[in-house]
C-alpha cells in the first residue's frame, strides 16, 4: 500500500477505530453473536481492529501469513466468517467516511479509496479462503469417520455373519456395502449372511434394489443371504411399491433370522 | 487352450485356470458334456477362483453348460466366483439365477453331496 494511505490511516486511527467500534456493535446481532458476552465481543473487536491496522502497515507476503495465523485462531473458537467479512466492510465504509472528510478532490479520493478496496479485498479472501479451506477439512473428516462406519461386518458363528445396517443408503454407501459384504464372506469364510435393515429409515425401490443386488452378489460368491429387521412399515412399503424379495428369505427380527441361519448351517441351539 | 477335467469317483473337478476367451468356452462346454456322458458322472463342480473377469458370453455360456448338465443329469455348482467378478456380473444384470454357487471346492463338493442324497 502507497506510503501516505498508510500515514493518513494512521493519522487518523482514533476516529476510525471509534466509528468502527460503532458499527461492530451492528454486525453483532446479525451473526448470532448474542450468547457471547460484552466482554469477549469487545475483546475480539479490540484485537481484530488492532490486528488490521497492524496489517496495514506491514507488506504484502508478510501480511498473508500473519492473517493466516490470525485466522486459524479464530476458526478454532467457531467465530463466524461472516463476522469478519462484514466487519470489513464496515472498515471500508469508516474509511470512505474519513477519507471524503478530508480530502476534496474527488479524483484524489477515488484513487486513494481503490487502492484501500483492492487491499481490503485481498484481506476478504484470504480470510475467506482459510474459513473454508478448514470447512473442506473437516467434511473430508466427516466422510472417512462415515465411511468407516457406514457398513460393519460382524462374524458372530462360525460360518454366520451380520451386517448391520443404520441410516438412509445411496448409491456410494450401497457400493461400499456391496464391497465389504463380498470380501467379508470370503474372508470369514461365511455361509449365511444376514444383513440388518432395522436402523434403515427408508426402504425405497432404489434402496431395495441395491439390498436385491447385494444379496444376489452374496449368492454369487456362495453364500446366502438374509434380509432381517423388517419393519411393518418397510413390509407395506415394500409391497406397494411392488418390490419383489420372494427370491431372497426374508425375518422379521434378526433373532428370526439367526435361528434360520443355524438352521441352514445345520446348527442349533439348546438350553443347557 | 483347453480347460483340464478331472474325475474324482462319481463328480468331475474343473478348476478354470486359464483366460476365458470365447472359443476356450465353447469347447469347454463340448469337452464336459462329453466327458459326463463318457463317465456317466452324478456332480460337477466349476471352480472360478482364478477367474478375475467374466464378461456375458462367458457368463451365459456357463449359464447354458449348467442348464445342459442338469438335463445330462449331472448337477452343477460354481465355486469361488471372487468379489469383484460377482459386482461386474450383477451390473451386468447377470443373476446366474439357475446356477447354484459354493464359496469353495470344499463347500461345493459338500454342496452336491447334499443335493444328490436328496
Amino acid at each position: 500500500m502507497q506510503p501516505y494511505i498508510i500515514s493518513l490511516l494512521n493519522h487518523s486511527k482514533e476516529t476510525l477505530i471509534d466509528l468502527w467500534q460503532k458499527e461492530l456493535e451492528s454486525v453483532r446481532t446479525d451473526n448470532y453473536l448474542d450468547s457471547v458476552s460484552d466482554s469477549v465481543y469487545e475483546s475480539t473487536n479490540q484485537n481484530f481492529m488492532q490486528f488490521i491496522m497492524r496489517l496495514v502497515s506491514t507488506d504484502q507476503d508478510q501480511a498473508k501469513e500473519q492473517l493466516s495465523s490470525f485466522a486459524e485462531k479464530y476458526i478454532q473458537s467457531g467465530w463466524p466468517l461472516s463476522y469478519y467479512t462484514q466487519g470489513l466492510q464496515a472498515f471500508r465504509r469508516v474509511v470512505l467516511a474519513i477519507l471524503s472528510e478530508q480530502e476534496s478532490d474527488v479524483q484524489a479520493l477515488l484513487l486513494t479509496f481503490s487502492e484501500l478496496e483492492a487491499w481490503i479485498d485481498g484481506i476478504i479472501n484470504q480470510l475467506v479462503y482459510d474459513y473454508t479451506g478448514n470447512w473442506e477439512d473437516i467434511i473430508e473428516m466427516q466422510k472417512l469417520s462415515l465411511m468407516e462406519l457406514s457398513a460393519p461386518l460382524i462374524p458372530v458363528f462360525e460360518s454366520i455373519t451380520v451386517m448391520p445396517l443404520i441410516g438412509t443408503i445411496d448409491t456410494a454407501r450401497a457400493k461400499l456395502i456391496m464391497e465389504n459384504l463380498l470380501d467379508g464372506v470370503i474372508e470369514h469364510r461365511s455361509e449365511v449372511v444376514l444383513i440388518d435393515i432395522t436402523g434403515v429409515p427408508v426402504v425405497d425401490t432404489m434402496v431395495a434394489h441395491h439390498i436385491i443386488q447385494a444379496s444376489e452378489a452374496v449368492r454369487l460368491v456362495g453364500a446366502t443371504c438374509i434380509l432381517v429387521g423388517i419393519r411393518p412399515e418397510i413390509a407395506q412399503t415394500i409391497v406397494n411399491l411392488g418390490i419383489d424379495l420372494t427370491k431372497f428369505p426374508t425375518k422379521s427380527t434378526l433373532r428370526k433370522g439367526i435361528e434360520k441361519a443355524l438352521e441352514l448351517t445345520n446348527k442349533k441351539m439348546v438350553d443347557l | 487352450m483347453r480347460v483340464p477335467i478331472l474325475k474324482l469317483h462319481q463328480y468331475l473337478l474343473i478348476s478354470v485356470q486359464v483366460e476365458l476367451d470365447d472359443q476356450t468356452a465353447l469347447q469347454f462346454q463340448e469337452d464336459l458334456l462329453s466327458k459326463i456322458h463318457v463317465e456317466g458322472s452324478l456332480g460337477v463342480v466349476i471352480d472360478l477362483t482364478s477367474v478375475d473377469m467374466i464378461d456375458s458370453f462367458i457368463a451365459k455360456v456357463l449359464g447354458d453348460v449348467v442348464d445342459m448338465s442338469n438335463l445330462m443329469g449331472a448337477k452343477v455348482v460354481l465355486t469361488g466366483i471372487q468379489p469383484a467378478v460377482a459386482i461386474t456380473l450383477i451390473d451386468m444384470g447377470i443373476k446366474l439365477d439357475n446356477v447354484p454357487t459354493a464359496l469353495d471346492l470344499e463347500q461345493g463338493l459338500g454342496k452336491l453331496q447334499q443335493e444328490l442324497e436328496e
